[in-house]
């Protein structure tokens, strides 16, 4: 029988060095798709994902068990992006731009291959989603992108967070509403 | 461009959040059954919810790394966590060195140093304690490491002071 999470854990603890590269490996293409939502560029992604697995490696000592692994990894996750997010804050905008504007995906404007038009809008719209996103207030980006993109349930969503379930729905409304305020000219 | 001046969908006020709650399938029974209804009778409200339907899933940025890109990310991994271990172990090896049944060989000379400054330099010192600069060193870098962590840990939690100094967009529900 496969050991859960927690058994790794305490595995790794007691210095089962490979116990940590299991859950590595267990978690690795969920942590990047989630840093992926945040960075929205892959090798950012990978960095920063990789990056919370270290941490996490590094303070075993403060998993106490009350939550499972899985939500307390993904909350150091969340602040390791986010943390970024505030670093990067007055350069991310203009290099997220240009990233996309390199970095159009065919698969959401047309199966067939897209007319200037086409590819004139997709860049357009690729930028404002971009800016909309970088331009809500972390806790509403973290509501929203876990939501959204990560189908957590709000109360999955609340235990990460350590929040109310009903403050994570305000996030995520008031999230809703600014980028359909951004994005209203796509619909 | 005409589509810049599309103007947003507006729904009723009350309603708004639960529209959001129910596109993400986030209502059960009575709930569900009350939006349903309302979304029926309510052309804006049925507006809106289409305009969700159009707009959401658009800020999803597929991404789809090929094995390759995955065999990297383990070796990778492995890579670091190694480097952590042995930095971990250095720093291990360090503290050993100070546990309390080193320090009375380590310190032996230390104290005798302490003795003489005591004798010979009495009020260099004025009224402050002896430091404790072992003790001090050793909580340094683990307290160090947590700070960092903690300061981390509560990037979320400062985050209803950033969002009060400024979305645009804000409360305009
Ligand atoms: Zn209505």
């Amino acid at each position: 029988m496969q050991p859960g999470d927690e058994d790794l854990v305490a595995l790794a603890r007691n210095g089962d060095h490979k116990a940590f590269e299991e859950l590595v490996e267990r978690h690795k293409q969920k942590a990047y798709r989630i840093a992926f939502d945040f960075a929205r560029d892959r090798e950012e992604a990978k960095d920063l994902s990789q990056e919370a697995f270290l941490r996490a490696y590094s303070h075993l000592g403060n998993f106490d068990g009350r939550s499972g692994f899985y939500t307390w990894f993904y909350r150091i996750l969340v602040n390791v992006c986010l943390d970024y997010k505030r670093r990067k804050k007055r350069t991310f905008a203009e290099e997220f731009n240009e990233a996309v504007e390199n970095q159009v995906e065919p698969s959401q404007v047309s199966q067939k291959p897209p007319s200037p038009d086409q590819q004139v809008l997709a860049r357009q719209l690729s930028r404002k989603i971009g800016a909309a996103l970088e331009a809500l207030p972390p806790k509403q980006r973290t509501a929203f992108i876990l939501k959204n993109n990560q189908g957590l349930s709000i109360k999955e969503i609340a235990e990460m967070m350590q929040t109310a379930e009903g403050t994570v729905k305000v996030h995520l409304h008031r999230a809703v509403t600014a980028l359909r305020q951004s994005l209203a000219e796509f619909a | 461009m005409a589509q810049h001046d599309k103007a947003v969908a507006v729904a009723c006020t009350q309603w708004e959040e639960d529209l959001v709650l129910h596109y993400y399938g986030e209502l059960r029974g009575s709930e569900r059954t009350a939006v349903e209804d309302h979304v029926r009778g309510c052309e804006p409200c049925r507006f809106y919810l289409k305009e969700l339907e159009s707009i959401l899933p658009l800020t999803v940025k597929p991404d789809e790394p090929p094995q390759a890109f995955w065999d990297n990310y383990s070796r990778e991994m492995r890579r670091k966590l190694t480097e952590v271990k042995e930095r971990k172990s250095w720093w291990q090896s360090l503290a050993l060195f100070f546990q309390p049944w080193a320090i009375p060989v380590s310190a032996t000379a230390a104290v005798a140093v302490l003795a003489l400054t005591l004798t010979l330099g009495k009020g260099f010192w004025g009224s402050k304690e002896i430091p404790q600069d072992d003790q001090a060193f050793m909580e340094i870098l683990p307290a160090a490491e947590n700070l960092e962590f903690f300061k981390t840990m509560e990037v979320l939690d400062a985050m209803d002071f950033l969002e009060d100094m400024g979305s645009p967009v804000k409360g305009s529900a």
